[in-house]
């Protein structure tokens, strides 16, 4: 199991920047530490949470260090809405039967 | 992924737009399909929803479109998400479009979930259904 799981991770909005930068390709800390305001330390702290959470993983570059996205993990992130959307399909079905009732009755 | 997830669902219905409406913005109907609750088409509107055992949510009605477009704040003071219906008249029946956005995963909804991951994902899920609320039977009786 991670360390840290996939909804912590995520429930910070500098961490989900971070995860649709590393979308495009592989970044240096420094790299990534230039879009954000909040400096380079607090920069690296986000990506240990994610690193724990296995969103990303870390390669050595000579003196960088680059972080590449995993998107696995989000998975479960897919299964917690497929909940609701199991919910919402529920409710559209039962909505047509509201429907085709009210047509029987007006006519 | 997405920055922000999101639920996008259609559904064709053989009638007209109005009657879809109708069971959009009529407390007595959408009680019958959804949760019992004084819904109305009026923008600035604030209303509950019966959530069953997850309690009744406050609602709050954002934008209006007449037998178009109905956009709503879905349990403003925990999920927090936002509910848009769309209707497109689509021969002699309606395309209904549900848009579910705004999950937060910070939310107080979105850290029950994590409480949850504890014990694991099954347990979320059934809990999910719980919190949502059974679907309400198509002959409950009216608020």
């Amino acid at each position: 199991m991670p360390e840290v799981d996939v909804f912590s991770a995520l429930a910070n909005p500098v961490r989900r920047s971070i995860l649709m930068q590393l979308r495009k390709g592989p970044r240096a800390v420094n790299d990534l530490a230039r879009r954000f305001d909040v400096g380079r330390p607090a920069v690296s702290e986000h990506l240990q949470v994610l690193r724990k959470a296995r969103l990303v993983r870390e390669e050595p570059r000579g003196r960088e260090r680059y972080y590449h996205l995993n998107p696995r993990p989000l998975s479960e992130v897919e299964a917690w809405l497929g909940a609701f959307t199991q919910y919402w399909k529920q409710r559209l079905v039962a909505l047509e039967d509201v429907l085709e009732k009210e047509k029987e009755r007006s006519k | 992924m997405t920055d922000r997830p999101m639920i996008r669902l259609e559904h064709f219905y053989p009638c007209a737009p109005s009657a879809v409406w109708r069971a959009l913005t009529d407390p007595e109907l959408h009680a019958r399909w959804w949760a019992a609750g004084d819904v109305k088409a009026v923008v600035g509107h604030r209303f509950h929803l019966d959530m069953g055992p997850w309690g009744k949510q406050p609602c709050e009605v954002v934008a209006v479109e007449h037998e178009r477009l109905l956009k709503y704040r879905f349990a403003t003071t925990s999920l927090d998400t936002i509910i848009t219906w769309q209707l497109a008249r689509e021969g002699s029946g309606t395309r209904l479009t549900l848009t579910h956005e705004g999950f937060d995963v910070d939310s107080p909804m979105g850290r029950q979930a994590l409480e949850g991951m504890g014990r694991g994902w099954p347990g979320i899920l059934v809990k999910l259904g719980t919190v949502l609320g059974e679907p309400p039977r198509s002959d409950a009786p009216a608020p």
